[in-house]
């Protein structure tokens, strides 16, 4: 290759380093963005860290004796596709596994960064110096390349990269880039370095690093979500109605609905069991029962051991949630294949609009909505919604509602009592401890006062047994009733009791 | 609109054909449906031919004319005290301004939408909504026990301002004269509910009929709201655009072509309230006040309920005739009593002999034009979580009148798949006569930028992305409005007092068009019929 050859692909090679400079701390920026917020600040910041850091590397370049430049110019080029190359799966992983320190390492890995693309520049021009350029035409150049990278840079970022490939696998490309110049400078400029060999080595073993990382981008991010969970992922989904999200950790499974803890496998028996027993286990002549909510078939598995329970009808609005149920092999062993039990029918319709238009009656009804965290969900812990209840429910059946915590969440807990006694039920409220929940609570609903709590079960259960349950409806001086208003629709109570409860609770 | 204007502006200079009346392309591809309930009978009734001689003829003790609220409340009257010898013609304006409609199933009100709580005053209201299951205990106590589904869920009311919205619709941090005149005044009519005329009754009440009759207090009528205002020190801008909005939500007018007793009414009057809701709250359903119009017709029985416009009601000897036009052609009812429930201004074409009774055309009273829109959506559009949609939605400083959300009062374990936004815009700036001109010509896209106007100013254009379908209903004459010295409008008294064998009912007796002022009339015409 002719020496003017090689001058112009040095002059390439400036492109390809100043557009990946750009890129790292764009990505920087935006992912600071991204999990920081206050997108002016981060940019800010992060560009004024960046060219800060730029000139210090500028400043160090001098100190780069003559005879090292094109060497040092390998290794800086390959240090700066190690450190940008992973910059962004390196943030996500430490935001995700330690929080506090993330602000720190984004600013170190962005100074890192900044300096030694701070120095390539110096480096280029020094190489191309020593090769007899006019200084006048060598600065010219080498500054156009340099700006023309940049504006390729901020237009590609944005339009094509960001929103493509994500910002993992752009940082993974651009570190490629880095390594390409690396491997090609040692190709071509082979007889001018001073350990030839090891450069090569060194560039093909960050070439596989890269490599491996950019095929592996998608693992890197499962993994950091899993740190977010905490656990495994092992599925996630976002349905029409809500982002599903199921954990595994040495065999404790758990469910999020939109980032809220439903169910871990290690104490959901308790939670399901408190839930349906209570009034199963007093209803020794159930046939029908109703399942509100519940999509996890969890509760159906803990009615289904009745054997006089002959028909089960689970409504569930969201068919993704019933059918992930229903399907997925570790799930199925864990709700016992209730789903797909004969004895059981799903109905994938809101609940509310489905008590609205149909007239059945059930001997025991199983109430498992969302918390009234909002105006729309309140309204399902309503006297109307209570009344519709109670024309389902036979007229000596029991009905119990998921009627959040009575230690951490009394108010809300004892409007739902008020609200349920005023929709003309007579109440028997509980609560049994869930670790992974706290202390949770349960009311039952009948049309005539009288209930009175099994004395044994005549099912196989781990968690209650005649003492269990005595204790279940016994509160402790620290969980008394709380005078609260019911729920009215029109002012909607409950929402604000919940928000003030909740706001309360450190956590 | 501006945009489309350009854009037709651009369209002409180019020498290209412009769109003027292919709707299905205007609205960028939106169907825009505009609907003018009575406007073509109407508008042949004002040039009234002679009919050719009716082909049937029958004869029944009373006849209803008109199927608004006051015709259908004289005939819910009639039916539950035993009367069955009445029929009720519906009219080409069926259910009147508590009209209703559907998209697919999805209700939706195109008039009135909502009822305050019936004050002990309004007996005959809340023997409606006992009827109708709405009131399920004490009908006759002070607080009686509402139907939840029906009382308006929380949240009701929020006030867009300065791109954020705010709870309730009197606007807050406009500074504190704002809020000390708002204070003010609210305590004012605070203690005007309370007050009391020299011959002892409340001065504001609703129905209007039994309020005070004090001239020391209907002297408020001589003067405009604006200047009892200005009179009285309130000067605030936040408080009068407040107050300014009231007036034309009520009454389509603005506050200096409102009465001051008017005014004063629609804060004072209501006294309202229930065992399980706040004062304040307000009935409704999806599609407005439809639902208690569906009660009354379920009540008077269809076998009575005839379709068909009257076109000439003579009052002859002791017994009244009744033209009117059906499917079959002309038809007549000779009746004992007739009750004209329809509008003064429809009853003025109707009954040559209104000036015989003391009712001059001079009487009647000026109407607003109104335009209301519904816009079916195929979502919810995002709401800041901090405050979320709630029924009644009102931009500050609009000259429209807000968007309520017909899916509000469902009660659903999530968000329903799809929405109606009703929006109201009643036309008080510019004179009727040349508004009502305008929009007979409009067109659909014109009509449906104002219809939208406050749904964009909230939302944006990325609104557009999620509407299905619009439809517009113009009510040219939608109601009368109460301005300076409609009290004393002689004619109104006379067709109030009038007790022969022609009977008035219409919310238009009492210059207000209020649900219950409407029913009242039905009621006292029923109860004249009785005997």
């Amino acid at each position: 290759m002719k020496a003017c050859m090689r001058d112009r692909l040095l002059i390439l090679s400036v492109f390809v380093v100043a557009s990946c400079g750009l890129a790292y701390e764009l990505i920087a920026a935006a992912l600071a963005s991204y999990l920081l917020g206050d997108s002016v600040l981060q940019f800010s910041s992060i560009i004024g860290c960046y060219l800060f850091a730029m000139g210090v590397g500028s400043h160090l370049s001098q100190y780069v004796k003559d005879e090292r430049v094109l060497d040092t110019f390998i290794e800086i080029e390959l240090l700066v596709a190690l450190l940008g190359g992973l910059s962004a799966s390196a943030l996500f992983a430490v935001f995700a596994w330690s929080g506090e320190s993330f602000r720190l390492t984004l600013y170190a890995l962005v100074f890192l960064t900044g300096a030694m693309v701070g120095m390539e520049i110096p480096l280029v021009m020094r190489l191309l110096h020593q090769r007899q350029q006019r200084f006048a035409e060598l600065v010219s150049r080498v500054l156009t390349f340099d700006y023309l990278g940049a504006l390729a840079v901020s237009l590609l970022f944005p339009i094509v990269l960001a929103p493509r490939l994500g910002l993992a696998r752009s940082a993974l490309l651009f570190g490629l880039s880095n390594v390409a110049v690396a491997l090609w400078t040692c190709r071509v400029f082979r007889a001018e370095l001073l350990r030839p060999t090891v450069q090569y080595l060194r560039s093909l073993l960050v070439l596989l690093v890269l490599g491996g990382g950019f095929i592996a981008a998608d693992e890197l991010t499962h993994w950091n979500e899993k740190a977010v969970y905490g656990d495994d992922v092992i599925h996630a989904e976002t349905t029409p109605y809500q982002r599903l999200v199921l954990t595994r950790w040495k065999g404790d499974l758990r469910l999020y609905i939109n980032g809220n803890l439903q169910f871990s496998s290690r104490d959901e028996h308790r939670y399901h069991e408190a839930l349906v027993h209570p009034v199963l286990g007093a209803l020794p002549w159930a046939q029908r029962v109703l399942i509100l909510g519940g999509g996890d078939g969890l509760a159906a598995r803990e009615v289904l051991k009745y054997p006089h329970v002959q028909q089960v009808t689970l409504v569930d609005l969201d068919p993704a949630m019933t059918g992930l149920f229903a399907r997925s092999a570790p799930l199925v062993a864990l709700n016992g294949g209730s789903l797909s039990n004969p004895r059981l029918r799903v109905v994938n319709d809101d609940a509310a609009r489905w008590l609205e238009q149909h007239a059945e009656v059930f001997d025991a009804i199983i109430v498992d909505f969302p918390d009234p965290s909002s105006f729309a969900l309140g309204k399902l812990y309503s006297v109307p919604l209570y009344r519709l209840l109670s024309r389902h429910l036979a007229d000596n059946g029991l009905a119990v509602v998921q009627s959040t915590s009575p230690y951490h969440a009394p108010r809300s807990y004892w409007s739902i009592n008020a609200t349920l006694r005023a929709a003309g039920l007579a109440t028997t409220p509980y609560h049994a401890y869930v670790p992974s929940f706290g202390e949770w609570g349960f009311i039952i609903a009948a049309h005539r006062p009288g209930y009175t709590p099994p004395q044994a079960y005549r099912v196989p259960l781990k968690f209650l047994d005649r003492e269990a349950t005595r204790q279940m409806f016994f509160f402790p001086p620290d969980m008394r009733p709380w005078q609260v208003e019911p729920n009215q629709l029109n002012d909607q109570r409950l929402v604000h009791y919940f928000e003030q409860d909740w706001s309360q609770v450190i956590r | 609109m501006q945009r489309r204007d350009f854009l037709r502006t651009a369209a002409a200079l180019a020498g290209l054909p412009v769109l003027t009346g292919c709707q299905q392309l205007l609205g960028w591809g939106l169907p825009i449906e505009v609907l003018r309930p009575g406007m073509a009978a109407g508008h042949r009734l004002r040039h009234a031919a002679a009919l050719p001689p009716p082909g049937s003829q029958r004869r029944v003790d009373t006849v209803i004319v008109g199927s608004g609220v006051a015709g259908l409340f004289a005939g819910w009257r009639l039916a539950r005290e035993g009367c069955r010898d009445f029929v009720l013609l519906n009219g080409p304006e069926p259910d009147g301004n508590a009209a209703a409609g559907a998209f697919d199933g999805w209700r939706y009100p195109t008039g009135a939408h909502y009822l305050p709580l019936p004050s002990p005053e309004s007996a005959h209201v809340r023997a409606l909504l006992a009827d109708m299951g709405v009131i399920e205990a004490g009908s006759d106590s002070l607080r009686p026990t509402f139907d939840e589904r029906v009382l308006v869920h929380a949240p009701d009311e929020r006030l867009w301002r300065d791109g954020q919205w705010q709870d309730g619709l009197l606007p807050r941090g406009l500074g504190a004269t704002d809020d000390a005149q708002q204070q003010r005044f609210l305590l004012h009519v605070k203690q005007l509910q309370q007050q009391h005329g020299a011959d002892g009754r409340r001065v504001f009440t609703v129905p209007t009929a039994l309020a005070s009759q004090d001239p020391a207090w209907r002297a408020l009528d001589k003067q405009s709201f604006a200047s009892w205002l200005a009179a009285h020190g309130y000067t605030a801008p936040g408080l009068l655009w407040y107050l300014d909005y009231c007036c034309r939500d009520d009454y389509g007018s603005t506050l200096a072509h409102t009465s001051a007793w008017a005014g004063l009414h629609y804060f004072a009057a209501r006294g309202g309230h229930a065992a399980n809701a706040e004062d304040g709250a307000v009935l409704t359903w999806p599609d407005g006040l439809n639902p208690l119009l569906r009660h009354m017709r379920g009540r008077i029985g269809s076998q009575r309920q005839l379709d068909g416009a009257a076109w000439r009601i003579r009052q002859q000897g002791k017994q009244v005739q009744v033209d009117y036009v059906d499917a079959g052609g002309a038809q007549r009812l000779l009746a004992r009593r007739v009750i004209v429930a329809t509008p003064l201004h429809v009853a003025w074409h109707l009954l040559p002999q209104l000036p015989a009774l003391g009712f001059e055309r001079a009487h009647l009273p000026p109407r607003a034009p109104w335009l209301v829109g519904n816009v079916l959506l195929d979502r919810f559009p995002a709401e800041p979580a901090s405050q979320p949609l709630a029924w009644d939605n009102v931009v500050y400083g609009s000259r429209s009148l807000g968007y309520v959300v017909a899916t509000h009062q469902l009660i659903r374990a999530a968000l329903p798949e799809r929405t109606v936004f009703t929006t109201y815009h009643a036309f008080a700036d510019a004179a009727p006569a040349a508004t009502r001109q305008w929009l007979a010509a409009a067109s659909a896209d014109a009509l449906f930028a104002h219809a939208t106007a406050d749904l964009y100013a909230v939302y944006g254009p990325r609104l557009r992305r999620h509407m299905l379908a619009a439809r517009l209903t113009v009510r040219a004459h939608a109601m009368a409005s109460p301005q300076p010295g409609f009290l004393a409008n002689p004619g109104l008294a006379a067709l109030r007092a009038a007790d022969g064998p022609i009977l008035f009912a219409h919310a238009d007796l009492s210059g207000l068009s209020l649900f219950e002022e409407a029913a009242w009339w039905g009621d006292i015409a029923a109860q004249r019929v009785l005997g």
